[in-house]
């Protein structure tokens, strides 16, 4: 039986909603699929999380909306990164890089 | 950028609700939908598969609910809802809401219209360019005009040369001391005298205030110099109304004062009524007219002739103590250099020891600055007032929130935080304080102005605007705001925290009742402490101006009317025809029927004083501090007239005329002070200090003293002249004693002036006991404002006693009806209930006394031959808050005494 589903460290989610649309643009299922296929099933994301982080994204200008019909003929709300949101995706990458690091090294010390 | 798109969204979302929603709806569809076929694709049925998405994602109805509360506009929205529903609860018990709105009104009224009062006398910035770079040179403090160095008053000889010389100002102005309000001209070649307020001021006033005219071209430099040709006037913005109904054709016409004719050149802005608060200029005219406006006015070219105030702007960039350095220096050498090259001993003191203060005119020179101590002290009073109708509105809510529990535990129980109760109560309150704050802005715009009319002299209000201007409603809604939270957020705290058990369990919660009445008893507490400390302020108050109504005056006020004639209207000259023109008034006025004696003189009661020192022939002055001597011109009837007494000798009578020799009467301390053992009568004195004149005056009789300039002053020394004998001065009042109707008198005296000079303007000035009150006007208010104000704290404080014990006896009718089943005899019953009420009453008490000694101290120099810690004020208001606040428990102590034992018991 596979690990339960973790909850996503504070504050990571937006940076992870920007990098999966850093890719292409993309709706609110697929953002979820997407998120869980890359973390192999660690990170499962609740529709209330997502769609809250997607309106915070989305009035801070990192992410535009769009409707677009889906390959299923549906109508879906498709979203595309920004050049603010590109920005702000680099800035959060690097800097969590750097505290990713610091924390292992803290971690390995002993 | 984002912020903007952050507000553009929320923005949309709030007014184009449903579109927004329904886009909500529809994305959360899809994604739920694709959710879904991907369960199905992996072979679950879709009844199944739909459980799953709902199980791991989520329900839909929630996942709405909370994006659609993560914005900014869902605060709004739940604010808007909170107040309908806030207004809802509020209709519903129109009893709790009207007796809180307007206890709230009365308080927030109060505050508001005090404020209104203190913002315009105090606060008030005067409707010129940048106000903040105005000094006015010396305090301002003393208008007139006196000699010498002095820090208050300059001569016109001094402005000249200061606004030569001075490297600190960009511009200096000047304006006479004095508003001359008795002219009387003739407008527009029209042949009627009508009254009119005259501002003399250099051709420099209006361009240092830059005040820009709305009609015409405004004063220059030139209106300055040659004296006496500048026949020329800036008119009032209402003066124009009232007089031309804002005839643009104004400008050109001419206005006759004496023998000159003035024309108009321009009309001042609406917002603009000259630079002293509290007057309002009709005609502004250059200085260098003096002369020709108010012929008894001629000291332009006098270096020592101080009447002026002088009003500069600073140069940019430039400090007040840089300034006020400079023109210090520049005036010291001014003063020297008008003293001649030999400069007398004493005058080289006086200029040394001189300095003149630069004081901000940013808010104008004030008549009514008087007034500030008594608004400071009414302002903590109405503060007060208010502190105590928030506890009442606080012991109010929490009775309520007691009979609320139910309905907020069920709003708990369904999902509501605390938070969302809490805020949703104090939405309730700050409703109730908007409210109240509206109503009381209504109340304060109708009290402040009830108040204004009350402390102006005549029937015409003070020129003071009281109107609310952005200042007075910016500190009602603050105020009411922070009366909400003061009387809210207890109660709403309280009433967030219910305890959902207890409150669901049968009947009146019994659980938080212990806190509530504690918290509810400490309120009613310090109400009656403050109410204490409110009426033992109103009580000094009180005592005070019956302090000073009681004065020996030292004069008989009753039954005295006043007048004043204008000579110089009709050209009069000080010589013998101005004499014979008073004296032959003052005969016909004395033959009329009513009429039992009539008199002249200079100076009346507290309407200004000729102060001057003396030298005595034949003695040297005093080696300490010689006091001024007021001085008096005045008719022979003078003292019978007035009701003076005399003491020695006699007053002055016939055989003193205009040619004889110069006679004085003095007043006992002059007779004290300045002739020291034995008898004054026969000596010799002269007015202004130095040999020169010493021998000028012979006393002929020694009367009472009296009161010369306000009623708490000490003793001082007064000599009286005849006014034939010492002519100086145009202006004169009359003073009229009647017998009967004062109504009957005034035609009469108006047709005897007549039958002397039938062009004669003669202004009726009310009578001298008005003139008295008037003089006791600040004390007088601060009396009765501070005494309505303490009723009513006590008024509000024994409501609240009531309230808070009747809810007592409301809440304890089960145990009085055992205690009555029991056998406990009515009147115990009775007692146990009052005694509540005697404690609180008590308690208060205890905790006042020593606030009200304290606050006692700080107003001490408000008080005129009355202690702070006055024993007998402290008995009546202890006596008064007992009396009231048991009166307050009677009600509900008698409604415990008849609790029916049968139906109490039955009550649950």
């Amino acid at each position: 039986m596979p690990d339960k589903p973790s909850d996503l460290v504070q504050g990571t989610l937006d940076m992870l909603i920007l990098k999966t649309l850093a890719l292409e643009p993309m709706h609110g299922y697929g953002i979820s699929v997407r998120i869980e296929q890359i973390s192999k099933g660690v990170f499962r994301l609740n529709a209330g999380s997502l769609f809250l982080a997607i309106q915070r994204l989305e009035r801070d200008g990192l992410i535009d909306g769009e409707w677009k019909p889906t390959e299923n003929n549906r109508r879906a709300r498709y979203y595309t990164l920004t050049a603010t949101g590109r920005k702000r995706l680099n800035n959060e990458t690097r800097e969590w890089g750097r505290q990713v690091t610091a924390i292992a090294r803290i971690l390995e010390a002993s | 950028m984002s912020f903007l798109r952050n507000i553009a969204s929320g923005l949309r979302s709030l007014f184009r609700k449903e579109q927004v929603d329904r886009e909500l709806d529809e994305e959360l569809r899809a994604y739920q939908e694709m959710a879904t076929e991907e369960k199905i694709k992996q072979g679950m049925s879709r009844k199944d598969a739909l459980r799953a998405v709902r199980l791991e994602r989520g329900s839909l109805e929630i996942t709405k609910e909370l994006v659609r509360s993560g914005g900014w506009e869902f605060f709004l929205e739940t604010c808007w809802r909170d107040l309908r529903f806030a207004s809802r609860t509020l209709r519903k018990s129109p009893g709790f809401t009207a007796v809180a709105v307007l206890t709230l009104a009365l308080g927030i009224g109060a505050n508001a219209a005090i404020f209104s009062l203190f913002n315009a006398v105090l606060l008030r910035n005067l409707p010129v360019k940048n106000p903040n770079e105005l000094a006015l040179l010396g305090t301002g403090r003393g208008s007139g005009s006196t000699g010498g160095v002095n820090d208050v008053l300059y001569s016109y000889r001094f402005y000249e040369e200061l606004a030569q010389k001075n490297q600190v100002f960009s511009d200096t102005s000047a304006m006479m001391s004095v508003l001359f309000g008795g002219i009387h001209g003739r407008v527009d070649g029209s042949a009627n005298l009508e009254p009119m307020n005259v501002q003399l001021v250099s051709g420099t006033y209006f361009s240092v205030l830059g005040v820009q005219p709305v009609l015409g071209r405004e004063f220059s430099k030139a209106d300055d110099e040659p004296l006496g040709v500048h026949a020329v006037t800036v008119i009032s913005y209402s003066w124009w109304t009232r007089r031309f109904a804002r005839d643009p054709a104004v400008i050109g016409k001419a206005i006759a004062i004496g023998s000159t004719l003035y024309t108009i050149v321009s009309v001042t802005p609406t917002e603009f009524s000259g630079t002293t608060v509290g007057e309002s200029p009709d005609l502004w005219i250059p200085l260098s007219m003096e002369k020709q406006v108010s012929p008894g006015w001629n000291g332009l070219e006098d270096r020592w002739w101080d009447s002026l105030y002088i009003m500069a702007r600073l140069k940019p960039g430039m400090s007040v103590a840089q300034a006020e350095a400079g023109t210090n220096v520049l005036a010291k050498a001014i003063w020297r250099d008008f003293a001649g090259p030999v400069i007398p001993p004493d005058r080289q003191r006086n200029i040394d020891e001189a300095w003149i203060p630069l004081t901000s005119a940013a808010r104008g020179l004030s008549e009514l600055r008087e007034y500030s101590s008594p608004l400071q002290m009414l302002m903590v009073v109405v503060a007060l007032v208010l502190l105590i109708a928030c506890a009442n509105i606080a012991n109010l809510l929490l009775a309520r929130s007691a009979n609320r529990q139910r309905e907020i535990a069920v709003r708990t129980a369904v999902g509501a935080g605390r938070a969302r109760v809490f805020r949703q109560l104090l939405t309730e309150s700050l409703l109730l304080a908007c409210l109240g704050g509206v109503l009381g802005l209504l109340f304060a715009s109708w009290a402040s102005r009830a108040i204004l009319a009350w402390i102006s002299a005549g029937p015409e209000p003070l020129p003071l605007n009281i109107a609310p201007d952005v200042r007075v409603l910016a500190f009602t809604f603050l105020i009411s705001l922070v009366t909400a939270l003061l009387f809210g957020t207890l109660p709403a705290l309280r009433s967030a925290h219910v305890n959902l058990t207890d409150a669901f369990k049968s009947g009146r919660g019994a659980a938080a009742l212990g806190v509530r009445s504690r918290f509810s008893s400490a309120l009613i507490v310090s109400q009656v402490a403050l109410s204490f400390v409110l009426l033992i302020g109103a009580g000094l108050f009180l005592r005070t101006l019956v302090n000073l109504t009681r004065v020996n005056r030292g004069f008989d006020e009753k039954k005295v009317l006043l007048f004043s004639i204008d000579p110089p209207a009709l050209g009069y000259k000080l010589d013998s025809r101005l004499v014979n023109l008073y004296q032959q008034i003052e005969q016909r006025v004395a033959a009329e029927p009513g009429v039992r004696a009539d008199s002249v003189s200079l100076s009346t009661f507290s309407q200004g004083a000729w102060r001057a020192p003396v030298s005595v022939l034949g003695a040297t002055p005093n080696a300490g501090d010689n006091p001024h001597v007021i001085h008096n011109a005045v008719g022979a009837g003078y003292f019978a007239t007035m009701g003076i007494p005399l003491l020695i000798e006699r007053v002055f009578g016939p055989q003193d005329a205009a040619t004889s020799p110069k006679v004085a009467v003095i007043n006992e301390t002059m007779a004290r002070f300045y002739f020291p053992g034995g008898s004054p009568i026969g000596r010799r004195f002269g007015i202004e200090s130095g040999p020169a004149h010493a021998a000028d005056f012979e006393v002929i009789g020694v009367v009472k003293d009296a009161k010369y300039e306000s009623l708490d002053e000490r003793p001082q020394p007064g000599a009286y002249y005849l006014y034939s004998q010492v002519l100086k001065h145009f202006y004169y009042d009359f003073e009229v004693r009647y017998s009967g109707d004062p109504h009957a008198i005034i035609p009469e005296v108006r047709s005897a002036a007549a039958s002397v000079d039938p062009s004669l303007p003669l202004v009726y000035q009310g009578t001298l006991s008005e003139q008295v009150d008037r003089s006791v006007a600040s004390q007088s208010l601060t009396a009765r404002l501070s005494a309505f104000f303490g009723f009513l704290a006590v008024f509000l404080a024994s409501i609240g006693i009531y309230g808070l014990m009747s809810y007592g006896v409301a809440r304890r009718t089960n145990e009085i009806g055992i205690r009555v089943a029991l056998g406990a005899p009515r009147s115990h019953v009775f007692w146990m209930i009052l005694r509540d009420g005697l404690l609180f009453a008590s308690t208060g008490l205890a905790l006042g006394v020593p606030i009200a000694l304290a606050a006692g101290r700080l107003v001490s120099g408000m008080l005129f031959s009355t202690k702070p810690a006055d024993p007998a004020t402290m008995l009546v208001a202890a006596t008064l808050l007992i009396v009231l606040n048991v009166t307050a428990g009677y009600l509900p102590a008698r409604r415990a005494m008849r609790v029916d034992p049968i139906v109490a018991l039955r009550y649950e």
